[in-house]
């Protein structure tokens, strides 16, 4: 069984208040029962670090309800601001929405829902 | 993004707005003015990244609990090798250099606030807080257009 993924999509500038209503947006999708949060930033012209803070906070209530959140097609300037944060090293980031959309389809590890199962067949196998 | 009605190359000019979050698009939008091709993307994003910070910070900090009426006074100077910013306020005085240096050299990953000096430090070249008067103080972010990272300090020939 597929996971349910929902896409986030936000516009403009990603401040504090902006990215906070992005955070009430995907607690909604997990209330909803997503397994898969992808958020897509390709209309984000900017991010400063109270909106990242506001991602962070996001990511960790996504993780916390066993789900995931995965970012693709961020800017320059976003790139820049990861970087300088090593958020590098905290979301996993795609190029585009394709490219998320490959590793889905070739890599069921990503997915909650089959790598649960893949954890269910490993222990029966010891 | 083309606008005729300036001029091509605008090596300084000044900007005040009250102390509200939401003047940021404002503020980002106004420097926008600087940018030349003279100028590398990655530089000229990260310059506007600490502004950013600057200026939040001067809301959120410097003007703590004030009026969104106090004036926050942002300066850019370009110059042919690097860009001065200056962000002047009403706050209290305070000691950057002491904050900067009791910054933890490895900030928690997943926290979530308390990034924006850090970004400003590791953009600058040199970043300074002073007492102007007995009511300002001035935020000073320097950054050498030369110090560029990825290795393109060779392409600065006349012509």
């Amino acid at each position: 069984m597929s996971p349910t993924i929902k896409v986030v999509q936000p516009t403009g500038l990603l401040d504090g208040s902006k990215a906070n209503q992005v955070r009430r947006e995907i607690n909604e999708c997990l209330e909803g029962g997503t397994q898969i949060v992808l958020l897509d930033l390709k209309d984000v012209t900017f991010i400063d670090s109270s909106g990242l803070g506001s991602l962070v906070s996001a990511l960790k209530t996504v993780r916390s309800s066993g789900a995931k959140m995965l970012i693709c097609s961020i800017s320059d300037q976003v790139r820049i601001l990861f970087e300088l944060t090593s958020m590098d090293r905290v979301f996993k980031v795609y190029a585009n929405r394709e490219e998320f959309e490959k590793e889905m389809a070739s890599n069921p590890e990503i997915s909650p829902a089959s790598k649960t199962a893949i954890e269910g067949k490993s222990a029966r196998d010891d | 993004m083309k606008d005729s009605s300036q001029p091509p190359f605008i090596h300084r000019a000044s900007l005040q707005v009250g102390t509200d979050l939401n003047a940021l698009g404002q503020v980002l939008s106004w420097f926008d003015r600087f940018s030349s091709p003279s100028i590398s993307q990655r530089i000229w994003l990260q310059c506007k990244t600490a502004l950013a910070e600057g200026f939040t910070n001067a809301v959120r900090h410097a003007h703590k609990n004030k009026s969104s009426d106090v004036i926050i006074e942002i300066e850019v100077e370009r110059s042919p090798n690097s860009f001065e910013i200056r962000i002047v306020d009403y706050g209290s005085p305070f000691n950057l250099e002491e904050k900067l240096k009791t910054l933890p050299e490895e900030i928690d990953l997943e926290a979530t606030g308390g990034r924006g000096l850090k970004i400003m430090h590791s953009i600058a070249d040199r970043l300074t807080y002073t007492r102007i008067n007995d009511r300002q103080n001035c935020l000073l972010i320097v950054k050498y257009y030369s110090d560029e990272d990825d290795g393109c300090s060779v392409s600065k020939q006349p012509g």
